[in-house]
């Protein structure tokens, strides 16, 4: 090489110093974030997807009224949590953000960034009381809450095909877990697939264990192993839970290619309109997945019921699991908190309820019973509210109820649960492994 | 990094006198001055030095992406040295690069050497045949998704070939697919190569062959296969490379399952950093996807003689 070739080092060396130096500069800035933050603007983020109309529609109705405006900005499809992470703590940090309760906003309550909401509450209790109990708990971190309902909630059902239920005699929808394993059996017998599962997507798969614990054991197992005890998971319960679960994937009740088949590109639900499968346990947006597909089938025959009761367990047969709801928490630094106070009042509102309600999804106002009969389904969604009103114990999903960090561990003990390639000690210790 | 340049074919001006050392930067050295790679070394140095050196950096620190990160010291590194997953990721990303190279590397030199043919509805055929590489790996990976459903897709009506279809469900099959998806997307890239490197072959050569009494086999191994020696290294370094950088495909394909079945080094990086937040762990594994893939392409570089660069025109 060449002589001048002898200052590259020396000049690398100082443009990596000088980067070094800039970047810590960054990290410097965000200390005095609220100085930083834009006038007169209150920026909310949401889940980019059809429910945007609703946000728009109350982001429009109050900037009419309001001197600091309100600006929504969307972030679409599976990235949002990860593109969030990365913007929260910057000076582009949105003042008001959804997420889904529980561990999805526990890293940002440790890392000191989000608004403890009691303030808010207390000028205006409406802000806690006018949501249904269970549903506002999920949002709250040791004690102390941090995020405001704003979309519906989506419990997990057992969806049927009352056609393909019929055809092999059977006419009621399964209430305990003894009846579940005879309408497997029967289903098989006629050489249906009895369950459709998604286990490509894995969490699906993980639906099946946030029931089965939950009504063999009751929902303090899940929140005891949350809060920190691991030992729990090692019970006589929760491996009673593992043997159910063995049991019934081994009586053939998801088929044998479950793994292969996902919810995400239609794979499950097809199988359950076109008939060849008898259930599907599945979130409550399953409706809606398969009118856009099946409106016929969703019409005529498409049934629903609760997860079935399990003999002997300590769980509640009324207990949910499922997405609770989607929150909207605060950022710490805003600079408008007077401003995103009343924004979030309308979150309880009377337009808020109809207009979601007209979108097809539930909101879980203590007000959303009277607007029932002007939802898509009315009875659909009667049924939804009921079950929601009525749970002792709503479960988040564990994905959710842990933080981000902990979901591919989850998922992959899940799906190699039911593969068949971890047995209960595998699982036992997968579970054990995940930090708060 | 000078192995890696292209050679450059000697010049008589290039070579200096002797006794005359020549120093860089004379006006009657009639070559480009240093200056004219300023703006290629900022760029290298801009984005590939000063990122790699933070990803180093990083490797020592925790970080979830909110606020500062924290310096560990060897924490990172102590905790995958004792991670199973890691160890696998290693292996199947070596797996996946010899399958992808034992699958790849004959279907495309025979049909590299055919399209370089004279006929006409070979062109036609060799165009049509380039068209997967036109589509993203994202698109081709949903499709064969799709495709490969064991309830709507192929195996559904060749029950006899594909069982219950479960082919993703399995490691063995769910790495298969894997593997037939890059073939079936990056042999036209490879043959595309070869069928350059046959063209360039010398009719000379063949015409001799034949006055020799050669047959059409004889001809290939012996006059075909040894003149394209270059282009089957250059072609088994990109495989190399490509294999291990796979992500997309895994990702959309099987995402890293069943379970960790299919979990290669890149793909556990994302999981690490994006999905975990454990943005430390994941520059962790990306050093050691660093230090593994400049490892290979040494050896490679060594092995195979490349560094060299013997031609493949010798006695012609």
């Amino acid at each position: 090489m060449n002589k001048p070739s002898l200052r590259t080092p020396v000049l690398a060396a100082a443009s990596t110093l000088a980067l070094g130096l800039t970047l810590a500069g960054c990290g410097g800035g965000g200390e005095s974030a609220s100085s930083d933050r834009p006038e007169n603007e209150v920026h909310v983020l949401v889940y980019g997807d059809a429910s945007n109309d609703v946000e728009t529609a109350m982001v429009d109705r109050f900037n009419e009224t309001s001197d600091v405006k309100v600006v929504l900005d969307t972030i679409p499809g599976a990235d949002y949590q990860q593109k969030l992470q990365t913007v929260m703590s910057t000076d582009a940090a949105p003042d008001i953000f959804f997420n889904w309760g529980g561990g999805s906003i526990s890293n940002f309550v440790d890392a000191d960034l989000l608004m403890p909401l009691d303030d808010f509450i207390e000028e205006d209790p409406q802000l806690k009381d006018a949501f249904l109990p269970s549903v506002f708990d999920v949002a709250t971190v040791d004690g102390t809450p941090y995020g405001i309902p704003m979309r519906g909630t989506q419990p997990v059902m057992l969806f049927n095909n009352k056609e393909v239920l019929a055809s092999v005699g059977i006419t009621e929808s399964p209430k305990t877990w003894d009846d579940l394993l005879a309408a497997v059996d029967k289903l098989k017998a006629a050489g249906k697939t009895p369950i459709a599962l998604g286990g490509g997507d894995e969490w699906p798969t993980q639906m099946w264990f946030s029931y089965v614990y939950d009504r063999v054991a009751g929902p303090e197992l899940f929140q005891t192993a949350l809060d920190g005890d691991t030992s729990v998971w090692d019970s006589e319960e929760s491996r009673e839970a593992l043997g159910k679960l063995r049991d019934l994937v081994d009586s053939g009740a998801f088929g044998t290619n479950f793994q292969s088949v996902k919810f995400t590109d239609g794979g499950s639900p097809a199988l359950l309109a076109g008939g060849q499968a008898g259930f599907e346990l599945m979130g409550s947006w399953e409706y809606s997945t398969i009118r856009d597909t099946n409106p016929d089938f969703v019409a005529t025959n498409l049934g629903w019921s609760t997860f079935p009761e399990i003999e002997g367990g300590k769980g509640d047969a009324a207990n949910l699991v499922g997405n609770t709801n989607n929150y909207y928490s605060v950022l710490k630094d805003t600079r408008y908190p007077d401003t995103v106070r009343d924004f979030l009042k309308l979150m309880y509102s009377d337009e808020f309820v109809e207009a979601q309600m007209a979108t097809g999804n539930l909101p879980t106002t203590t007000s959303t019973e009277q607007f029932l009969d002007q939802a898509t389904n009315p009875e659909y969604a009667r049924y939804q509210f009921e079950l929601v009103q009525d749970a002792p114990n709503f479960q988040l999903s564990w994905d959710q109820a842990y933080p981000p960090a902990a979901t591919p561990t989850i998922h992959s003990a899940v799906a190699d649960f039911f593969a068949g390639s971890i047995d209960e000690d595998g699982f036992i210790s997968a579970m054990q492994s995940l930090k708060k | 990094m000078t192995t890696l340049l292209p050679p450059r074919p000697p010049a008589a001006s290039d070579h200096p006198a002797k006794g005359h050392p020549v120093r860089p930067g004379r006006a009657r050295l009639n070559r480009p001055g240093v200056a004219w790679t300023l703006p290629a070394t900022v760029f290298f140095l801009l984005f590939a030095v000063i990122p790699l050196i933070a990803v180093v950096v990083l490797s020592f620190m925790t970080w979830t992406g909110l606020g500062d990160p924290k310096f560990v010291g060897m924490e990172n590194w102590q905790e995958l040295a004792g991670d199973p997953v890691m160890l696998k990721s290693l292996w199947l990303s070596l797996l996946f690069i010899v399958l992808g190279v034992a699958t790849q590397t004959p279907v495309s030199i025979l049909l590299g050497v055919w399209a370089a043919g004279p006929q006409r509805n070979r062109a036609v055929l060799s165009a049509i045949f380039f068209l997967p590489l036109l589509l993203s790996s994202a698109a081709i990976s949903v499709l064969w998704r799709a495709l490969l459903d064991p309830n709507f897709g192929v195996p559904a009506q060749f029950r006899w070939l594909f069982g219950d279809g479960n082919l993703f469900g399995h490691q063995p099959t769910a790495i298969g697919v894997i593997i037939f998806v890059g073939m079936w997307q990056f042999t036209p890239f490879h043959t595309l190569i070869y069928q350059g490197a046959a063209k360039s072959v010398p009719p000379v050569l063949y015409q001799a062959a034949e006055v020799d009494g050669a047959g059409r086999a004889r001809q290939f191994f012996s006059i075909t296969l040894p003149q394209l020696r270059n282009s089957i290294i250059t072609s088994v370094i990109l495989m190399v490379v490509g294999g291990l950088t796979t992500f997309e495909t895994v990702l959309i394909l099987t995402n890293g399952g069943p379970g960790t079945d299919t979990t290669i080094t890149a793909f556990y990086m994302f999981e690490e950093a994006f999905r975990r937040y454990n943005f430390g762990m994941g520059s962790a594994i990306a050093v050691v996807l660093v230090v593994v893939a400049t490892a290979i392409s040494l050896v490679m570089v060594k092995l195979s003689g490349y560094d060299k660069m013997r031609s493949t025109m010798e006695g012609v």
